[in-house]
């Protein structure tokens, strides 16, 4: 791991200061983190796609396999539109677009969540394997099925925090804007 | 049954006028929105997000470590809302519950690890156990137990699941909760 964090966050992202965030991070536009999220970035940078909600407790790592090392190529790449619900655990290979970790969840290592998948409330997933579109995981035994219908979109829910979080936190600053850094190029 | 003594130090906790114990290291967002009615207990870690909407909470609660009071929100055709989170009194809840119910009664036991989903109703003294997840917006009515398995049992009359004298006893447990939540003495010297 760089012994520097490198966060860059692009305009219109909201992410509060009180965030736990190491290593390479990536967020893109219109972002959300709230207060004491963390987002560890050990084996490689992670990137957030647009409109990503991280709530609190919620933890986000790019862990380290036995014995590699920081990979810069490694990359853990997070699609857009997706939310990480209060204290769930994400530790995922891959994930897509469109998902909602919903509270304590737990997504271990080996698994790649492709899009529009739910996983429910205090669910723990270890094993490795590949959630198709639009999967549910639920209830007790953690059954799986597809999603009858689509999820709703968040972005309201986005545009209100993106509004109100501001008024009461102090927030880290857009660093980074891709149109300067074009015409830099 | 007496509970054991539990000790903080002086420099973790605030103490109120009104007795209300709060953890230097919660965090309370938009403190101006969060009324505590007195001796109520935040234990570390706590998250209170009265920056969405206002929470209130009765006299003697009982907010456990690393739980998250989180008020609920309803999407509506244009935008969304969050809604005003009540709790009664004598309340406890337990840790790393995360709460997001709209409405909490009194005497009411919330277990460990509990989720309570957006927009729940609880009514006085029902029993949440560790570990359950309440779907959102289900009703859990007086003397009801909901179990980690996800069922709801009990009623009024039956003490197998709730006991009768729930009134009582969380008056009892809440009080002597927070009179055995002492700080420690200062070293003799």
């Amino acid at each position: 791991m760089p012994t520097e964090n490198n966060i860059k966050i692009f305009p219109k992202s909201v992410v509060c200061e009180e965030s736990t965030l190491r290593g390479d991070i990536t967020f893109s536009a219109g972002c959300v983190v709230h207060p004491s999220a963390t987002v560890i970035a050990e084996a490689g940078p992670i990137i957030f796609g647009e409109n990503c909600i991280v709530e609190e407790y919620a933890t986000i790592a790019h862990r380290l396999s036995d014995g590699a090392s920081w990979d810069a190529n490694n990359i853990l790449s997070i699609g857009s539109h997706n939310v990480f619900e209060v204290g769930c655990t994400v530790e995922a290979a891959r994930i897509g677009d469109k998902n909602v970790f919903e509270s304590k969840c737990f997504v271990g290592k080996g698994v790649t969540v492709s899009s529009g998948c739910v996983i429910g409330a205090g669910i723990r997933m270890h094993t490795a394997q590949v959630l198709p579109e639009n999967t549910i995981v639920y209830g007790q035994q953690a059954l799986q099925r597809e999603a009858i219908e689509k999820q709703g979109s968040q972005t309201l829910q986005i545009d209100f925090l993106r509004k109100v979080l501001p008024n009461y936190h102090h927030l880290r600053k857009p660093n980074y804007d891709p149109k300067k850094a074009r015409s830099v190029v | 049954m007496e509970i054991a003594d539990t000790y903080y130090s002086k420099d973790e906790y605030v103490e109120t006028a009104s007795g209300n114990k709060v953890s230097r290291h919660t965090v309370l967002c938009g403190s101006q929105n969060i009324v505590l009615n007195g001796k109520v207990i935040v234990q570390s870690g706590a998250i209170i997000r009265g920056d969405l909407a206002n929470v209130r909470t009765g006299r003697y609660c009982v907010i456990s470590k690393n739980s998250v009071i989180r008020p609920p929100y309803k999407q509506f055709s244009k935008g969304i809302a969050f809604f005003p989170m009540h709790i009664g009194d004598h309340v406890f809840i337990g840790e790393g519950a995360v709460v997001s119910a709209a409405i909490i009664g009194s005497f009411v036991y919330i277990g460990k690890n509990a989720i309570i989903g957006r927009r729940c109703t609880l009514k006085d003294c029902c029993v949440i156990e560790d570990g359950a997840v309440l779907p959102p917006e289900t009703t859990v009515s007086s003397y009801m137990r909901y179990t980690a398995k996800g069922t709801i049992e009990g009623g009024q009359g039956n003490p197998y699941f709730v006991p009768a004298a729930m009134h009582d006893e969380m008056v009892n447990y809440t009080k002597s909760f927070y009179e055995h939540f002492v700080r420690t003495p200062a070293p003799a010297s």
